[in-house]
């Protein structure tokens, strides 16, 4: 590939010039813990991505699957004493790689054309979730293969089922607070998961923000997020196709609360990856401005009291114990404001995990293209869950929440994972 | 380029998932630390133990194939380098601790363990191993031993020379070599484990090391100065030592640090003062106490504008993270940060401080100092944002001039970093001739066929 071409990458060109090669990121990142290939770290891949602008290598499908090892989990940014960025490289290599050689089959089809189209994602799913109830037993919603379309793609994993009705089906657009003038309006951002798969989640946030004093729209016309499209797939340019309509689906709401961290995360990116003129960048920048996950909304915006949190008769009596999705923790900085939940909930015990806050190898894409290597990320999650004997395993990211069901049912854990807004009464 | 059969061979040796040959992952195994040395090898293998090396050295002595040993490659003078392409033995995946000993004080790991993996299981144990490279998060203690690395507490615990019991060794020709032991107290015939020990990978592969530990000191303190004058900083060091106190560390940040850190953390530095030290006592409750104390004394009484004695750990960390966000914003300052290694005598630091004033007035670079003032190690880091071959130049005779400097003053050419390809070109000047030639005729004696990390150290 031509230099003249590297157009996403070459951005960063100064940022590459910040790694000073300490090699600190190596002790965080958790593909290079596994494997100790120095093209797995940070400062590896720092080096490939430099090599390639310097016209040293080339753009190529084996340069790419080193770049693709990646759970751009940020760890490596967090410990890094230069403060180099590179899982954004890593999303830009990806851009240039999209926009030169295509994307890989059978991911492409996926997300040109399913991702990006809401509409026909829910037909495909509603499918799939027909086959599998013909052909499944029902396994108390636990865990159970996903004959779906995706099925090609997960290699065989065991991953929740879907939902009958999609959460779209089940929730107005418009639900205003009982009583008063709500505090502040918000739209809903569902995102594939909470609309698909555990639309019980959507509904159980929607309520529960109804019930303090919120507004609450579903728009009809958002999609999904994007973050595999563009984080993960470096197809910008359906990317934006995606960033446009939800943007505009949002546009007279106060705040954008999502209840996945993914989501949150992907919205908040528009502008740094996607806007490539100037109504773009004002557009998103105002968007994403907006964006915040529910644990943010709850604690930053709503400021509420322990009090407002009750906790759910399901999980009374219970010991819980947090995962902390790297989207949430070190992409959006939230740390305290789960915690700070868990701790107001009443009879139940909150104990730290050690390392809540490694990556579960989970990463979206990168599961998919690298599956061994994402599950024994995800062994290490485990047994420091396991380590803690707690009951339930709380996060607040699908993607997070797959990957614990997914690992702790291989290592025939007693742990069950819930989202956070599950254990509020 | 190798043979493909040499390829395979090795492929037979370490399997499958061992080895590396695609130029994407060679190009990752070219570089070390340093920002002017870079070569891909030919191969990298990544093999799991003492038999595997053995048959690798064998191969590649058979076939005259320069093998270059690789732990984490973080030392800064082109050390880890394979100039002349071949062979990387990466000793990443010999990476288990295989006994610590809590009634010998002792701990035998394999070369690959990084030193923060250690240290983490030893504190679990209340022990403790001193050398503390900075590097301490990606270092491995085969290339800390490799390297002879040392870190701030070197002035009170020594370098990792002084920990190294037994080493087992893999030899260019094969062979496994087992020298030392596991006592403290080993006197039998010469003393081939410190050969080892600064051998930058030049004599032959580390497989497996017996290390010497300490219990973990029961109490520390920290202290924090500032000087207006780095001559009385200087001598301040110079009068608490004298007088029997021996500080875990005494760290040194000069007028640019202290800027940043107060830029960044606000804790009230004077920022036009030129001087921050930073010390640590430890040890017995009592005795870090009454150290601190002291300490205290020789500061104020010494000239200290600012001298704090840390209330709690918090504070103490506080301080020394300050310092590590200072060691960040120096790299973060400029495009460039060459972070020169010359030592000199403790007493000649002040005078050392001013001859680097004026080379960095004459050569037109900023030089920043961030070291180690315990032991005259301090780091000048030069700056340049320049690719320009002109500034290129004039960088290497400003590196130069420094070295002059520290050698007229009775310093060293390398502190902790090694000599490697970086220094080469200078160790001439540091270094009696005969040294040399004897240095030589061992490195002929272990590796006749010069397979073992060639072209380091000495220019040939
Ligand atoms: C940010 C930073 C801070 C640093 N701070 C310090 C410090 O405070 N003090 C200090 O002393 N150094 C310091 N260093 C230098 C460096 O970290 C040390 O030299 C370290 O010991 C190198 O370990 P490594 O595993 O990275 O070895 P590498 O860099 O991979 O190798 C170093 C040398 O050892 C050889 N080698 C490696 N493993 C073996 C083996 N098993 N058998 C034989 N030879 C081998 C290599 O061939 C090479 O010549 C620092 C470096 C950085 C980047
Ligand atoms: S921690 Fe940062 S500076 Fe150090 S090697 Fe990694 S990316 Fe580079
Ligand atoms: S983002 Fe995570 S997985 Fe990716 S390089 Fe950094 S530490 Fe490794």
């Amino acid at each position: 590939m031509s230099k003249a071409l590297l157009t996403e990458i070459r951005k960063y060109e100064s940022d590459t010039e910040q790694c000073m090669k300490c090699g600190f990121c190596s002790f965080v990142c958790p593909v290079y813990q596994e494997e100790k290939i120095e093209a797995g770290v940070a400062r590896g891949k720092n080096e490939l991505v430099k090599a390639v602008l310097a016209g040293e290598l080339e753009l190529t499908r084996d340069l790419a699957d080193r770049l693709y090892k990646c759970t751009a989990c940020m760890a490596c940014t967090e410990t890094c004493p230069a403060k180099a960025v590179v899982p954004r490289l890593v999303v830009a290599a990806r851009a240039d790689l999209v926009s030169q050689i295509g994307l890989r089959f059978p991911y492409g089809l996926v997300y040109r054309h399913i991702l990006s189209n809401r509409k026909m994602m829910g037909r495909l799913v509603s499918a799939a979730s027909l086959f599998q109830s013909l052909i499944m037993p029902a396994t108390n919603g636990r865990v159970r293969h996903m004959p779906d379309f995706l099925s090609g793609l997960t290699k065989g994993r065991q991953i929740p089922s879907l939902a009958k009705k999609p959460l779209r089906r089940l929730t107005p657009e418009i639900i205003r607070p009982s009583s008063g003038t709500p505090v502040t309006r918000i739209g809903y951002f569902s995102g594939c998961v909470n609309e698909f798969v555990s639309p019980h989640i959507g509904l159980k946030t929607i309520d529960f923000l109804v019930r303090n004093r919120v507004e609450v729209v579903m728009p009809r016309a958002q999609g999904c997020c994007g973050a595999a499209v563009f984080l993960g797939g470096g197809d910008f340019v359906t990317g934006r196709l995606v960033a446009d309509s939800n943007v505009a689906a949002f546009n007279d709401v106060d705040y954008v609360v999502t209840d996945c961290a993914t989501c949150a995360c992907a919205l908040e990116e528009y502008p740094r990856f996607l806007a490539d003129t100037p109504e773009r960048k004002e557009a998103y920048v105002r968007f994403a401005g907006k964006v915040r996950h529910t644990t943010q909304f709850l604690i930053d915006v709503l400021d509420l009291p322990a009090s407002a949190f009750r906790t759910s008769p399901l999980v009374e009596g219970k010991r819980l114990t947090w995962h902390d999705p790297c989207h949430l923790n070190r992409h959006l900085g939230a740390k305290q404001q789960p915690r700070q939940i868990l701790n107001s909930l009443e009879n139940t015990r909150f104990i730290e995990m050690p390392n809540s806050d490694r990556c579960c190898g989970m990463g979206g894409q990168f599961s998919l293209l690298n599956p061994e290597l994402s599950i024994k990320i995800g062994d290490k999650k485990v047994e420091s869950i396991a380590s803690t004997e707690a009951d339930i395993v709380v996060t607040a990211c699908p993607g997070c929440q797959f990957q614990l069901i997914d690992g702790l049912g291989r290592a025939e854990k007693p742990q069950t994972v819930m989202n956070l807004m599950e254990l509020l009464g | 380029m190798l043979k493909e059969e040499i390829i395979r061979q090795l492929e037979e040796i370490v399997g499958k998932g061992s080895i590396l040959t695609k130029k994407e992952d060679l190009a990752t195994y070219a570089y070390d630390g340093t920002t002017t040395w870079a070569h891909p090898p030919d191969v990298v293998v990544m093999p799991t133990t003492a038999a595997q090396v053995s048959q690798i050295l064998k191969l590649a002595n058979e076939n005259l194939i320069p093998v270059t040993p690789r732990g984490s490659g973080t030392n800064i003078s082109g050390g880890s380098v394979p100039v002349r392409g071949g062979i990387v033995v990466c000793t990443t995946r010999m990476n288990r601790v295989l006994e610590i000993n809590k009634a010998n004080l002792t701990a035998t790991v394999e070369p690959g363990v990084v030193l923060q993996d250690f240290n983490n299981l030893l504190a679990k144990e209340n022990l403790f191993y001193p050398p503390d490279p900075q590097s301490f998060l990606s270092c491995t203690v085969g290339g800390t031993v490799a390297e002879n690395s040392g870190g701030p507490l070197c002035i009170k615990y020594g370098v990792t020379k002084q920990y190294v019991l037994g080493l087992e060794v893999v030899l260019p020709d094969g062979y496994v070599l087992n020298i030392g032991g596991s006592t403290v107290k080993n006197r039998t015939g010469y003393d081939l484990v410190p050969l080892f020990t600064g051998s930058e990978g030049t004599l032959g592969i580390i497989t497996k090391v017996t290390l010497r530990l300490i219990p973990k000191p029961a109490a520390r303190r920290t202290i924090m100065a500032i000087f207006d004058d780095i001559t009385l900083a200087s001598s301040v060091v110079s009068t608490i030592l004298a007088n029997g106190i021996v500080p875990a560390k005494i760290e040194f940040v000069d007028n640019f640090v202290i800027r940043r850190i107060e830029e960044k953390m606000k804790i009230g530095l004077p920022v036009d003062a030129k001087t921050m030290l930073l010390i640590d006592a430890d040890g017995s409750v009592a005795a870090v106490e009454s150290e601190a104390a002291h300490i205290l004394e020789f500061l104020q009484s010494g000239g200290a504008e600012v001298a704090r004695l840390a209330k709690d750990e918090d504070e103490a960390n506080m301080y020394w993270k300050a310092r590590s966000a200072g060691f960040a914003a120096v790299y973060g300052a400029a495009r460039t940060v060459i972070a020169e290694d010359v030592t000199v005598p403790r007493d000649k630091l002040a005078e050392f401080v001013k001859k680097l004033e004026g080379i960095s007035r004459k050569f037109g670079f900023q030089i920043v100092l961030i070291g180690h003032a315990g032991d005259g190690n301090i780091h000048p880091s030069v700056f340049t944002n320049s690719r320009e071959k002109e500034e290129l130049d004039r960088l290497q005779d400003t590196l130069t001039a420094i070295f002059e400097a520290a050698l007229e003053l009775g310093g060293t050419l390398s502190g902790e970093h090694g000599i490697g390809l970086e220094k080469k070109r200078l160790l001439s000047r540091a270094l009696d001739p005969m040294a040399i030639t004897l240095m030589q005729r061992i490195k002929a004696l272990f590796d006749p066929n010069n397979i073992m990390n060639p072209d380091k150290i000495w220019e040939s």
